[in-house]
């Protein structure tokens, strides 16, 4: 069951941090890869709410990504809705989208499940592929950001954008945090642990998994909205399965089940692919021999290996420290 | 409170229940006995809905519930035990009897509030623990406690639906003797209107608990009565091969 600790605490503080310094110091194109990361940390916490407590691996989460894009593009534009409304009509699209493929799929598992997500998928690409409306193979450009003059912030400004981004992925963690303690997030772990003894007792465990998954897709329909205004242009390779490849590889990298894991795999990944792009085409290899590294390891992802080290350290030295402040402990030094 | 009538299930060529025909009243304990492969576990299939019967029906406080999913039947009051442990290993054994309150209060799948911190969740962990000697063992990890702790969590996992009817599948299976002593005092303490029907090899358990006993062979009902009939019965003593009273 999810829990923070302490640290959990410290990781997220450094990474919000980091990404506020960077946010209010970096130039255009440290901007540009700031916001790339947090638009894939918002797309890995989705597949990690799904995939790392409720056991579902899904492949379609690029494709539920792409949904809430083209969902924002259609509205925002051909539709003429406003803005605001336009994201929150793609959060919900993509979100309705996603909980019809879990019902469907809730009653398959392991790699049934995976491949059950991947044919959602690739469905999904297709038909955005070969839809004239949506622009085909061509994709749809022109794409406009949300318009938050009258509250004094440019989001066409890189910086603004980045630090709008910032703020709906602490929205995100938040309501991701929620979501896992909530009563509907504890029966989620109990069907990951044992689905068999949760339908004994009574949970419809098909409409548990079908509503996290739909959760899951309103956070990856957002990341897709922001996507679609991040680069001003959308094509069907967002809906591609190595978008999904992409964000799962992110999460394993970073820690499975553990929320800010993926956010430190997301780091991790995007800085990785812009450093070793500049150095060689073949940066892929590198990043795959990493990943065969953390698997094989047995740590879980980055995260967990750290975890692993100093987590029990820290959390036993806050302990000590919690008993010395109270009068017991004093009067024991004593 | 639990009826079936006229239960059969085959496996291929193969008959598991053959018309089994049992009611059982409100606060009724009784012992289901039977040798390996009697088809008890069979039995206990049907009755949660694990099993899709061939023929026959289920009724449970006077409602047919054979079309119902194994879920709908655990929600209308029908619970049951294990016999090989079925717990969430990774999580504690409050969380473990927590799942399970959750589930009986409603709070299960609300999204707004944390189920487990619910004060009637709350209370209804702390009175199944008491029940069922887990008190001490409630912020240990499932994994980390003896096999015998998790046989008694077993049963307050079952207990923590707050069911009509409990359903236990051999609640001693593999503890020692000691702890089969605690297993006594556990099914004589719980509530007297709680229906337990209880498929046990424990012969001095299954007296000592039973109002009534049922003796299945091959799947068919061969004895049905008090215990005290069953000790003296020729037939039970030929399938059991008199193991029991010589012992």
């Amino acid at each position: 069951m999810f829990k923070h600790n302490t640290l959990r605490y410290a990781v997220l503080v450094l990474l919000a941090a980091g990404a506020l310094f960077q946010a209010l110091t970096a130039e255009y194109f440290g901007l540009e890869i700031l916001t790339e990361i947090l638009i894939l940390a918002m797309l890995v916490l989705a597949l990690d709410i799904v995939a790392g407590f409720g056991g579902m691996v899904s492949l379609c989460h690029g494709a539920l990504m792409g949904v809430g894009a083209y969902a924002f593009a259609l509205l925002a534009g051909q539709a003429g809705i406003a803005p605001v409304l336009a994201m929150a009509g793609a959060v919900a699209f993509s979100g309705g989208i996603a909980w019809v493929i879990g019902a469907i799929c809730a009653r398959s598992h392991g790699i049934y499940f995976i491949m059950a997500t991947l044919a959602f998928g690739q469905m999904a690409y297709s038909f955005v592929f070969e839809s004239p409306v949506l622009g085909g193979d061509d994709g749809i450009s022109g794409i406009a950001r949300l318009d938050l003059t009258q509250i004094g912030v440019d989001l066409n400004d890189s910086r603004s954008f980045a630090l709008f981004c910032l703020a709906l992925l602490a929205v995100v963690y938040g309501a991701s945090v929620l979501i896992l303690r909530s009563g509907l997030g504890r029966s989620l772990s109990g069907v990951m642990h044992n689905e068999q003894r949760m339908r004994a007792l009574g949970l419809t465990v098909w409409r548990v998994k079908a509503d996290v998954f739909g959760l899951s897709g309103m956070i990856a329909g957002l990341a897709g909205a922001l996507a679609a205004q991040h680069s001003m242009f959308i094509s069907p390779g967002l809906l591609s399965w190595t978008v999904s490849g992409e964000a799962l590889v992110v999460v394993i990298l970073g820690g499975l089940g553990t929320l800010v894991g993926p956010l430190v795999g997301a780091v991790a990944f995007v800085v990785l692919k812009h450093e070793l792009s500049a150095i060689t085409t073949y940066w892929h290899l590198i990043v795959g021999v990493i990943l065969i590294a953390v698997v094989m390891s047995r740590a879980n992802g980055i995260f967990g290996w750290i975890e692993a080290r100093w987590g029990a350290r820290i959390e036993r030295r806050v302990a000590d420290a919690t008993r010395k402040q109270q009068p017991d402990g004093v009067a024991s030094d004593a | 409170m639990l009826e079936t009538r006229n239960l059969s299930k085959s496996f291929g060529a193969i008959q598991v229940t053959r018309n089994v025909s049992l009611k059982l009243e409100r606060g009724e304990r009784r012992v289901i006995l039977g040798p390996n492969g009697a088809g008890k576990t069979t039995l206990f299939n049907l009755l949660v809905g694990e099993l899709t019967p061939d023929a026959g029906s289920v009724h449970l406080a006077g409602e047919d519930v054979t079309a119902l999913p194994v879920a709908k039947r655990a929600r209308r009051g029908l619970s049951r035990s294990y016999q090989k442990n079925t717990l969430f290993d990774g999580l504690t054994v409050e969380q473990n009897l927590g799942l399970a309150a959750a589930l009986y209060t409603g709070h299960a799948t609300r999204l707004w509030s944390d189920s487990l911190a619910k004060p009637e969740v709350r209370e209804i962990v702390a009175e199944v623990a008491e029940q069922v000697n887990l008190m001490p063992h409630l912020h240990a990890r499932v994994s980390e406690v003896s096999y015998g702790v998790r046989r008694q969590l077993e049963v307050g996992v079952a207990l923590a639906t707050r069911p009509l009817v409990l359903l236990m599948d051999e609640p001693t299976s593999g503890v020692g003797p000691e702890m089969s002593k605690g297993f006594h005092d556990l099914l004589n303490n719980l509530p007297r209107d709680l229906t337990l029907l209880i498929i046990e090899h424990d012969m001095d358990l299954a007296f000592d608990v039973a109002d009534t006993i049922t003796v299945l062979n091959y799947g068919e009902v061969v004895f049905d009565g008090l215990p005290e009939e069953a000790r003296g019965s020729k037939l039970l003593k030929e399938i059991y091969l008199g193991s029991w009273e010589d012992a």
